[in-house]
Parts: structure tokens; C-alpha cells; sequence
């Protein structure tokens, strides 16, 4: 429908402005060109006319247009070629009111066509040319009409030119008459070259100035001081005009323009394009097998929330938000509306409406914030809302609340920072010192997107390289960690790099910090417990095991791993009845055909 | 000497008056020019908005079925005795997108009336799904037959009609901000 889009108005605008721009740079051009190359010439007079033509040319709106190429479709024509002629003749006179410089006779715009088919129509029904113009007019206005009728309102634009000329035809008058009486009688004014008719296309900077050679060849006959000083307030203003005009274009340029950018030939990159389109075809060939992998997975299980989720990040990579959107609904179905995942759909709407957040988005993000009020995602939605409100004091104000609730390492930290910058400009808000976060804790090691790059690459190194660089990583976050017990992230980062190094011992007291680093979270106990069993016949963890044990049974009492623990923790300590007890309670209570069971059974019976 | 000395008493004065002539001229249009372009620069000044030949009268009477119920025709003075906004819209038309928050906001204010022009409306459908429907009622303008009852030359056009009726101003182009703060909320206001 790109056809129906050039009706929509700031299509138009653009347009309309591009026109225009492309024509005044014609002018300013050729006005630049001429005061260049006629510096050396010293009628001044003859200078501020052209300029002056010049811009009353711009003001008139002066377009080169293009030859016509027929816009109109086969279909459009009447069958009559009297009544045809007269519907042709009648669509030059009419203004396209999209493209504003155009007739409708001209121009493709969907409006145009339908004005065609409206004069046709009306020809067809008996109308007159002039009742089908005045039918126009009364829904357009006199805008609709090319050539603007006489009123009132008409008479400054139609006397405009009448007016310019005269003034320009005393202006040269005024000058023709006092320039051969100053430069000195006997030489007389046929001698001058003629003021009236412009020449810029020669101009002859070596020529001798006839004035000044006038004077000086002829010092009695004149006074010297009379013409040098016409002749230098002359010079004096033909520089000022010319550096006026240059100095006004190079500003425009500088505002307008960008001469950062360097020419980019289509030629040159013709390989650059083709290795580009290549790429992006092979990468589209893969997201699209991921996508209809992932499609198969949630059609396979449509209760599962995770095939859900997977299917919208395989769509949202393959650019088939619709597709995301319908996972993403399924999936705040199946959360009962989860925040993050809401946050997630209305991401998705706005994304799908070219980054504006839509109204259903804007619902979306109010309920998620409405149960979870730090949900970031929904607040850094919330923060660009308003700043497509143009309300720049709410956007900064959410934006940096999302800052103060986010570690100093989120992947969104630089995007915020950037944002708040934006809106306060946008805003002409004084730009906001970073917030003081809680959570930054000084950063002496390694951050962590490094690490964890880093942890990435290392399958691609040789095992010395391996080693070394992640033991320079890990003392560096092990000393930064020290002075920042809080950081569970740190932590388990920590404890993964020790397992890849194979010091269990380490990666197991790094595990037990993070699981006292956050002390009610039910799963860190379970992952730190989980990497004492390895080491299990280390004893010097049973103060940790029971704390971590004892914690475990307060906030999860009934859970089946607590029992799987305290005959662990029991067994290792000696305690082999206790062990068995316990073992004995999660065998009971774990389903007959469970594969853990008969493993199970088989440790109770060894015990 | 004495004849030279006449001779540019006589002379000096037309040398200013030719000089100073042109110059005013060339600076007069030079201001001009840089007054306009600056309010086109700024957004206050669009050479694209056209003045509704409507203003000051009532809109015409052309009958459009209802988006929510074909059998009905879109009636507008269900809503005499208040202001009005009528939206022209339509799913293809991308600064209409834009303008849906805006819509929100006046919708709080005003009833609004969308007009889907030139659209389907199954399109119409999925739009006001993903958009959002600020909307009091919607008129199917499946040809632009109303649009161009209304001098419409492009969407998203906004009409304000007063509470006779009459059309109070014509927007052409997406709300933004500007235009609600500025031009349609001072509006409003005059003649609620």
C-alpha cells in the first residue's frame, strides 16, 4: 500500500519540502558561483539586483521542473475524446494537494487520481468546466486552483512582480545616470560597459576597474576623492553582499547539511552489498529453521510457558512479530499474567508499531506495574511513553528510578544513561547527575560481561593460555568480591570459574556466599548444598552444611531435597541410622516408578 | 573647480538612494526568507497545512455505515451540544499510528469520531486492536466519498466542531504534542 501512504501528511510534507530544498540549492548556487567569479568587477549595483531578483525568485517559489510524465492510467480515460480533451485541460488547471507543485494531470498521488476521476465524473454528468472547478474549489479552497484567482487577498502576490520590476527599473536608471558623470566627463558613458544586462558567465577579475582607470588616467579632470570613495563603498559592498551570501549558505549547510559523511559510490560497494545480502540471507535461513523448531515445540506442548517464551525470542529474531505477539499472549495466559511477561507483549505491540507505545501497550505496562512496580522492563516502557509524551520530567524520572533499582553491570545501564541525556535536551531540562545507586559497589576486578565473555572464549584457547587467564580473572573478582559480600551474581560467577578450573572446594565455599548473600532464596541453598555433595567427604563444610540444612527446613519444611540433605549431611557425619531415617521418609515419599528411587533404595541399603 | 564641486554636490545624494534602494529590498526579502524558514525549521510554520474551506460552517451530510453495526449510518448530531473531534484515519497510514496516544488523551476530554478512511475494515479491525479505540463511534469512508465532501486531502486529518455543529478548525497531520498543547486543547476549552 506504499501507493496510499504518500496521501498520509508528513509523507507529503517531506516531499513538498524536498522540492523546494533542491531548487533553492540551484539558486543558491548559481548566486555563490556568480559572487565568486565577479569580485573583481565593481558594480555593486548591478550585484544587489541580481540578489535581489534572486530571492524575490525563491520567495515566488521558483521550481525547475522535470519534464510531465503522463500520470494518468488507461482505465481514467473517457471514452468521448471531446469530453476527454476537455477533462485533461481541466486537470492542468487543478493543484494536487498532496504534492502542491503538481496538477492533478501530473501527478501519481492516490488523491490526484481520485480528483481526476471526480472532474470526469462530473464532465460525464453534464458539468460545466466552470461548475466542476467551483465544485472543487468549495471543498479545497483556491489553494486547489494553479493559477490563483484575483481578490482581495490576491492583489500583493499578482503585483508583486509588476512592483519589482520598476523598482528595478528606477534602481538602474538611478544608476545609469550619476556613474559616467562621477567616473569623469570626457570618457563619457558609452564607454561603460552596460548596467542593465547582468554578466556573470564572463567575468574578468584582471579587468582594470573602468572607474578607478578613469580616475587615475585622467587625474585633472576629476576629483580623486570623490570617486575613490564611490568606488571603494562600491567595492565594500559588493564584498559585504558576497561574504552575506556565502557566509548565510555555509551556516545553512553546517545547520542542514552533513559534511561528516564521505561519499559512499554504489559501484565501490557493490561487493560490500552483495556479501551483506549473502549474510543476511544465511542468517534468515537459520532463524527461520529455529522458528518453525520452536512453532513445532509449542504446538507439541501448548501448556508448557517456556516452549511459549522460546517461540516468541525465535520469532522476535526472525522479525515475525506477529508470530511473537500470539506466543507472548498465550504466554501471559499460562502465567496468569505474569509482569515480566506482559512486559514483554507490550514490548512486542510497540515494536510491531515502529517503537511507538501503542494504547493496549500502554495498559500492559501499567498493570505490570501495578504488581511487581520494579519490574524494569515494564519501567523502561513506561519512561519511553512518556517521552513520546513529550513529558521529558516523567520519562527521566522513571528512568532513573529503573537505574537506582538496577545492579551497576545490567546490560540496559548505558541505553538509560543515553535516554535521560535525550529527554533532557529534548526537554531543556538541566541533564541529571548520575544517580547515586545502592547497589553500585566499587569496581575493583573484572566486571562481570567481561568474565563472562571471557568464560565464552574459553573453549578456544589452548589449556595454558585457559587457565591463566581465567585464574587472573577469578583473583581479581575473589579480591573484588571480598569487599562486596552482597553480590550473589559475583558469587556464582566465581564459583563457575572455580569448577571450570577444577577446584570443587573453592567453587563450593564461592556458592555458600552467595547462598549467605541472599538467605531466602530457597534455590541458592539447594544449588550450594548440591556442590557439597561433590566434595562430601570434606569435612571441614559441616558447619556450613548445617547452617545452609537448617535453613533449607525453615522456609521449606516438607521440601524432598531437604530430606535428600539431612541423610546426606547425616551419612557423611557418621550419623548412619539418622541417614537411613531420612532416606527411608523421601523413598516413601517419592513416586514407586521414579528412576531416583531405585538409586535411592540402593544407597539405603549399602548404608 | 568649481563646476566639479557642483557636479558631486548634485551627484552624492543618488549615489546613497541607488545603493540603499536594492539594499533594503535584498534585506527585507532576506529577513523573510529566514523568518519562514525558521518557523518551518521549528515545526510552527508547515507550508503542507492547507486552510478547510468548512471553517465556520456545518459539515455536510454524507451518510457512512458504522465500523460496529453496517446497518446503522454514522449520525453526528447524536453529539450536538458539545465539541466534537472528528478523525479522519486509516490501519495504512503510519502518522496515524503516531497520534493514537494523543487521541487517548482527548478522547478523556471530548468525544472523538474516527473516520476510517479508504481503509477495510477488517484492517480497520486489526488498527484499532493494536492502537487502541479511543473512539465515541467509527464511520466506514470505504471510497473517501466523505472525505472528499470534506476537502480531506490526506490522513490523519482532525476536524473540531463546535457544539452547533460548525467546524472550528482543521488539523492535517498527526497530534503531537505541540499541536494538543498548543492548538486543539486551547480550542476546546474556548467553547466547552
Amino acid at each position: 500500500m506504499t501507493g496510499q501512504n504518500v496521501t498520509g501528511h508528513n509523507v507529503t510534507g517531506q516531499n513538498v519540502t524536498g522540492q523546494s530544498v533542491v531548487g533553492q540549492n540551484v539558486i543558491w548556487q548559481s548566486v555563490v558561483g556568480q559572487k565568486l567569479s565577479g569580485l573583481g568587477q565593481h558594480f555593486a549595483i548591478r550585484r544587489l539586483l541580481l540578489l535581489t531578483y534572486v530571492l524575490a525568485g525563491m520567495m515566488a517559489n521558483v521550481v525547475f521542473l522535470s519534464p510531465p510524465v503522463l500520470a494518468i492510467t488507461a482505465e481514467e480515460l473517457l471514452a468521448d475524446p471531446a469530453l476527454e480533451l476537455r477533462a485533461r485541460d481541466l486537470s492542468k488547471q487543478l493543484r494536487c494537494l498532496v504534492c502542491q507543485n503538481q496538477s492533478i494531470d501530473d501527478s501519481d498521488a492516490e488523491l490526484a487520481q481520485d480528483l481526476r476521476r471526480e472532474v470526469r465524473t462530473q464532465i460525464l454528468a453534464g458539468a460545466s468546466d466552470a461548475e466542476v472547478i467551483d465544485l472543487l474549489r468549495g471543498k479545497y479552497g483556491d489553494y486547489v486552483l494553479l493559477q490563483p484567482p484575483v481578490s482581495p487577498g490576491t492583489y500583493l502576490l499578482w503585483a508583486a512582480p509588476v512592483g519589482i520590476i520598476i523598482l528595478g527599473v528606477f534602481v538602474v536608471v538611478a544608476a545609469r545616470r550619476h556613474q559616467p558623470r562621477v567616473s569623469g566627463g570626457p570618457v563619457g558613458a558609452t564607454d561603460l560597459p552596460d548596467p542593465i544586462l547582468p554578466d556573470p558567465i564572463l567575468p574578468d577579475p584582471i579587468l582594470p576597474d573602468p572607474i578607478s582607470a578613469g580616475a587615475t588616467d585622467k587625474p585633472a579632470l576629476t576629483d580623486k576623492d570623490t570617486t575613490r570613495r564611490v568606488s571603494l563603498s562600491a567595492r565594500v559592498m559588493t564584498v559585504a553582499m558576497g561574504g552575506l551570501v556565502i557566509g548565510a549558505s555555509l551556516g545553512l549547510y553546517l545547520f542542514l547539511g552533513r559534511a561528516d559523511l564521505a561519499d559512499q559510490p554504489l559501484s565501490v560497494r557493490q561487493a560490500e552489498i552483495d556479501a551483506t545480502a549473502a549474510a543476511a540471507a544465511t542468517k534468515s535461513a537459520a532463524l527461520g529453521k529455529a522458528l518453525a523448531a520452536a512453532k513445532a515445540a509449542a504446538k507439541a506442548s501448548p501448556k508448557n510457558v517456556e516452549t511459549w517464551l522460546q517461540l516468541a525470542m525465535s520469532a522476535a529474531a526472525a522479525g515475525e512479530t506477529e508470530t511473537e505477539i500470539e506466543a507472548l499472549i498465550q504466554a501471559v495466559k499460562l502465567t496468569a499474567g505474569d509482569s515480566a511477561v506482559k512486559s514483554m507483549l507490550a514490548e512486542a505491540l510497540s515494536r510491531a508499531a515502529d517503537g511507538q507505545i501503542t494504547i493496549p501497550a500502554r495498559t500492559l505496562i501499567a498493570e505490570a506495574l501495578a504488581s511487581n512496580p520494579a519490574e524494569p522492563r515494564a519501567l523502561y516502557l513506561a519512561g519511553l511513553a512518556a517521552y513520546q509524551d513529550e513529558n521529558f520530567a516523567e520519562a527521566i524520572g522513571l528512568w532513573q528510578r529503573l537505574q537506582r533499582l538496577s545492579t551497576p553491570d545490567a546490560p540496559w545501564m548505558a541505553m538509560l544513561e543515553r535516554n535521560i541525556a535525550d529527554a533532557s535536551v529534548a526537554g531543556g531540562l538541566p541533564v541529571p547527575k548520575p544517580v547515586p545507586k545502592p547497589l553500585a559497589k566499587p569496581l575493583a576486578g573484572p566486571d562481570g560481561a567481561a568474565m563472562d565473555a571471557a568464560m565464552d572464549a574459553v573453549g578456544e584457547m589452548s589449556a595454558e593460555d585457559r587457565t591463566a587467564m581465567i585464574e587472573n580473572m577469578v583473583s581479581g573478582l575473589a579480591t573484588r568480591l571480598a569487599t562486596t559480600p552482597d553480590d550473589v551474581e559475583g558469587w556464582r560467577r566465581l564459583a563457575r570459574a572455580y569448577e571450570v578450573l577444577g577446584r570443587p572446594a573453592e567453587a563450593a565455599r564461592a556458592q555458600i556466599a552467595a547462598a549467605d548473600a541472599v538467605p531466602n532464596d530457597i534455590s541458592q541453598q539447594i544449588t550450594a548444598l548440591e556442590t557439597l555433595i561433590a566434595i562430601a567427604q570434606d569435612t571441614s563444610f559441616s558447619d556450613d552444611a548445617a547452617r545452609l540444612v537448617a535453613r533449607l527446613a525453615q522456609m521449606a519444611p516438607d521440601s524432598l531435597e531437604l530430606l535428600f540433605f539431612k541423610g546426606h549431611f547425616a551419612k557423611v557425619s557418621g550419623d548412619i541410622d539418622a541417614a537411613r531415617i531420612h532416606w527411608q521418609m523421601l523413598l516413601d515419599r517419592l513416586p514407586k516408578d521414579a528412576p531416583i528411587a531405585a538409586t535411592l533404595q540402593a544407597q539405603i541399603e549399602k548404608l | 573647480m568649481t563646476a566639479q564641486d557642483e557636479n558631486e554636490t548634485r551627484v552624492r545624494p543618488r549615489v546613497r538612494l541607488s545603493f540603499v534602494l536594492p539594499l533594503a529590498a535584498f534585506l527585507v526579502l532576506a529577513v523573510i526568507a529566514a523568518v519562514a524558514l525558521m518557523a518551518t525549521l521549528s515545526g510552527t510554520r508547515n507550508p503542507a497545512q492547507l486552510p478547510s474551506v468548512l471553517i465556520g460552517k456545518s459539515v455536510p451530510k454524507t451518510a457512512v455505515p458504522l465500523l460496529f453495526d453496517a446497518t446503522q449510518s454514522l449520525d453526528l448530531t447524536v453529539f450536538a451540544g458539545r465539541p466534537v473531534l472528528v478523525n479522519f484515519f486509516a490501519s495504512w497510514c503510519a502518522p496515524c499510528r503516531a497520534e493514537a496516544p494523543a487521541l487517548a488523551l482527548l478522547s478523556e476530554v471530548l468525544p472523538v469520531i474516527g473516520i476510517a478512511y479508504k481503509d477495510k475494515p477488517v484492517d480497520t479491525h486489526d488498527f484499532l486492536r493494536q492502537f487502541g479505540d479511543p473512539f465515541s463511534a467509527i464511520g466506514v469512508d470505504r471510497d473517501g466519498k466523505l472525505g472528499f465532501a470534506w476537502g480531506v486531502y490526506g490522513v490523519p486529518e482532525s476536524y473540531l466542531l463546535a457544539p452547533d455543529g460548525t467546524v472550528l478548525l482543521r488539523h492535517a497531520g498527526p497530534i503531537d504534542r505541540r499541536v494538543l498543547d498548543e492548538v486543539l486543547m486551547p480550542a476546546i476549552k474556548a467553547v466547552q
